[in-house]
């Protein structure tokens, strides 16, 4: 039977930068329903082609930019990036998204995912159109940052809007800053676990992709144009996602400190600051307080992603793009920053410069607070940095990108640079030991995502935040410090994520009942695919990916948050609970939970075979595992 | 008669419209084949969807020698396929450049209103592409007068 491509390009780009040999591979039938794309196929492509010694910056490894069967289809947000890698942070697996126009773009051109593998002599950036593909001299590019490289590449190659999506590095990948990000489409970033920086020790500036005039074809396009809408009516109207479909994640501000979670200067309290105007940070007024217009991703009816102007200040009348959640807390409260003008300007910095803001947020607290304290003095860092100091946070940006005096430091990320200073200022750095950094939030009051970012094998959090928990005979509701629901309800959930990540989508429109999300899967593939199979879809991708750490050497023994990272609230919410009273109990009841040893933090035979990884059980155990 | 009436200020660029588009014209979601297309404008800031306005005056069905385009029941100028000679006049005389031209088929084609339920109009998420009553055939007239109206003011100060 021939086989079809349907909601496929069905093809794998591969590209040797050594060499500069450029092929493509099929992607196979049997393949894409086991492996699914993005987040699936990476882990495959990382688990076959790279071996243990090679580690982030060896040429073996791979840096696979994968989308997936929704991307290119009209279902909202499905113009997605996944990025899977073994990146700088932790030295072991990545799993990271983006949004924007990359994988409809991609797949028009006639490919599912970007491969590349060695290593450039030269800068080079990639052109993708739907006839040719070709590594170009990227000298001209060098220096830019990423929003200045898109318009460079628009110029050069005549395109303009989604006609040409770009995906690049700014100077921090560059300079191979632990922490650099892959930005994309002007405010889109794939930003965990440094994969910028593997994109920059590859000498990648740039991924340009031309709308190609190819056409991705549904197995049952009226299904899939009805999942869409069902899909869209969902995230319109379900209590879970009105927010976000009206605000996108500015809510988070406000809810997130009603519940203790929003990192205020760096974990030291969890209380607005006296003289704060709050009112400023309500998520109509977050919007409305900029001049705004809604700058979507593929075929997205959110009203999410948007391009701003500063109205006042130091910034006025700069264009920058509303800042996620993340951004508002990173370049925000995470530094004590407060004035959402001179916070907006500073997240689209980072984002031009291509820097994780979680782990910029951790890094510069960390040095504000250190000042504060006297354990880094004015002439360590070159000047003095006090809470809230957007122009001096500005300032520290300029200083890693060019690993300039104690810049150069910082580049290595917080866990680096706070161990490297030692004393009272390691005890003050938050992170975890693997090397992962914690999203925008105050986990000591979200104890699933402590739990989920130590114990994922993604270089970020694994399941993430609950969706739908019902539907695997979870409470819809428990308290978010109760240990033992708490870990099982990371472990039961675990999968998901996964999936979603491999769907070419947005983890915000995806927030959806999984019968509903497996519908449109099903009509744009023509698969009889269920919430069970999907899930098992997901649970294999995870199972990989921590194969694969395993494999590196990255064990559950660092599996640990740093001491400030877990340290007891002084105020707030949940003053004086601490999660370390019941670490233990919950590793073992995730562990359990998730089929995977205790010891060794390998998934079981028992699991593996039901996730058909069987040929992952004699690396994993030993030959004389029963297979 | 219904034409289909942009309002730039609400589209987003998601090219929601182009897929489904795409899907009427081909029944594969290929927007190079789309008959309506999004532009963008101050580099990503904003953007606007344009595709035939359906003119009263229609400049194709004047220029093409064989009488290949017709009107539908649904007021939209048509091209026939099987009478079409693929001569490219029409592309040159629409002065909105709404016409396009096939290099597979060696055909022109354009909107044609999807026989009276526009699909870019049903899908666009922000309802940047209206299908509504105008008020006369030669509507368009006063729909550029109308926007032209604060370009004017802006000029005058």
């Amino acid at each position: 039977m021939a086989d079809t491509t349907y909601a496929y390009a069905g093809r794998i780009l591969r590209v040797d930068l050594t060499t500069g040999r450029i092929w493509s591979d099929p992607f196979p039938g049997a393949d894409r329903r086991k492996w699914v794309g993005g987040a699936g196929l990476g882990a495959k492509i990382l688990w076959e082609e790279v071996p243990p010694h090679a580690d982030w910056d060896h040429p073996d490894n791979r840096l696979v930019m994968a989308t997936g069967p929704l991307a290119g289809l009209p279902v909202w947000g499905t113009g997605g990036l996944t990025v899977v890698t073994r990146g700088a942070m932790t030295n072991g697996a990545t799993n990271t998204q983006a949004n924007g126009f990359f994988g409809a773009n991609l797949k028009l051109c006639g490919y599912d995912a970007i491969v590349f593998q060695g290593q450039s002599p030269r800068w080079v950036y990639l052109h993708v159109t739907d006839e040719r593909v070709e590594l170009r001299d990227a000298s001209f590019l060098l220096g830019k940052d990423s929003w200045e490289t898109q318009q460079a590449l628009e110029a050069e190659l005549r395109l303009t809007g989604h006609r040409l999506s770009v995906y690049s590095i700014g100077p921090a990948g560059e300079s191979l800053v632990r922490f650099a990000a892959i930005q994309g489409d002007y405010g889109h970033v794939a930003s965990k676990n440094g994969c910028g920086a593997v994109m920059g020790k590859k000498r990648v500036k740039a991924v340009a992709i031309e709308r190609g005039a190819r056409g991705v074809a549904a197995a049952h396009p009226h299904a899939l144009l009805a999942a869409a809408e069902e899909i869209a009516h969902n995230l319109k109207t379900d209590p879970s996602t009105k927010g976000l479909y009206m605000f996108g994640t500015l809510g988070g501000v406000r809810n997130l400190h009603g519940m203790g979670a929003l990192p205020i200067r760096n974990y030291t309290t969890n209380v607005w600051p006296e003289g704060v105007d709050t009112k400023l940070w309500e998520a109509p007024n977050l919007r409305e307080g900029f001049d705004h217009r809604g700058h979507q991703c593929s075929a997205c009816g959110m009203h999410h992603c948007h391009m701003q102007v500063i109205r006042s200040g130091p910034y006025k009348g700069q264009v920058v793009d509303e800042p996620e959640y993340e951004g508002w807390a990173g370049a925000g409260w995470a530094i004590g920053a407060t004035n959402p003008q001179e916070v907006a300007w500073l997240n689209t910095q980072l984002d031009r410069a291509s820097l994780d803001v979680n782990e910029f947020g951790w890094l510069c607290g960390w040095v504000m607070e250190c000042q504060q304290k006297g354990y880094l003095s004015e002439k360590d860092l070159g000047f003095r940095l006090e809470w809230g100091d957007v122009e001096g946070a500005g300032r520290l940006i300029g200083m890693i990108c060019k690993r300039e005096g104690m810049g150069n430091l910082l580049a290595e990320g917080v866990k680096r640079a706070s161990e490297k200073v030692g004393g009272p200022a390691a005890e003050c750095a938050i992170y975890t030991m693997n090397g992962t950094s914690p999203r925008g939030h105050d986990h000591r009051s979200r104890w699933e995502e402590l739990l989920d970012t130590c114990t994922g094998s993604s270089g970020t959090k694994d399941t993430g935040p609950p969706t739908f928990p019902t539907e695997w005979g979870l409470p819809a509701r428990i308290s978010p410090q109760d240990p033992v629901p708490v870990a099982r309800q990371v472990a039961t959930l675990r999968g998901r994520k996964h999936f979603e990540d491999s769907l070419g989508a947005c983890v915000f429109t995806t927030r959806v009942p999984m019968d509903i999300l497996c519908r449109s899967v099903a009509a744009a593939t023509g698969w009889d695919i269920g919430r069970d199979e999907a899930m098992r879809a997901g649970r294999r991708a995870a199972a990989l990916l921590r194969a694969f750490n395993l494999r590196c050497g990255i064990g559950p023994e660092l599996e640990k948050p740093s001491k400030r990272y877990a340290s007891t609230p002084v105020d707030g919410p949940i003053a004086g609970v601490s999660i370390l009273d019941h670490w233990e109990t919950m590793l073992d009841t995730w562990y359990e939970t998730a089929g995977y040893d205790r010891k060794t933090g390998r998934p079981t035979p028992e699991t593996l075979r039901a996730l058909e990884l069987d040929d992952v059980i004699a690396p994993l155990w030993g030959a004389g595992a029963r297979a | 008669m219904r034409v289909l009436k942009i309002i730039p200020e609400r589209c987003t660029g998601c090219m929601r419209c182009e897929l489904a588009c795409s899907y009427e014209q081909t029944g594969t979601f290929q927007p190079s084949k789309a008959v309506i297309r999004v532009s963008s404008f101050e580099g990503h800031t904003s953007y606007a969807p344009y595709t035939c306005p359906q003119c009263a005056e229609a400049w194709c069905l004047t220029a093409c020698p064989v009488e290949a385009i017709g009107i539908s029941p649904a007021g939209a100028k048509e091209v026939a396929d099987d009478i079409c000679v693929g001569c490219k006049l029409c592309t040159i005389a629409c002065p909105y450049g709404t016409v396009f031209y096939d290099p597979d088929s060696h055909k022109a084609f354009k909107c044609d209103l999807c026989g009276g339920k526009p699909a870019c109009a049903t899908v666009c998420p922000t309802q940047a592409i209206l299908y509504v009553e105008a008020g006369t055939e030669d509507w368009l007239a006063s729909f550029a007068a109308e926007r032209a109206l604060p370009a004017a003011l802006a000029g005058a100060r």
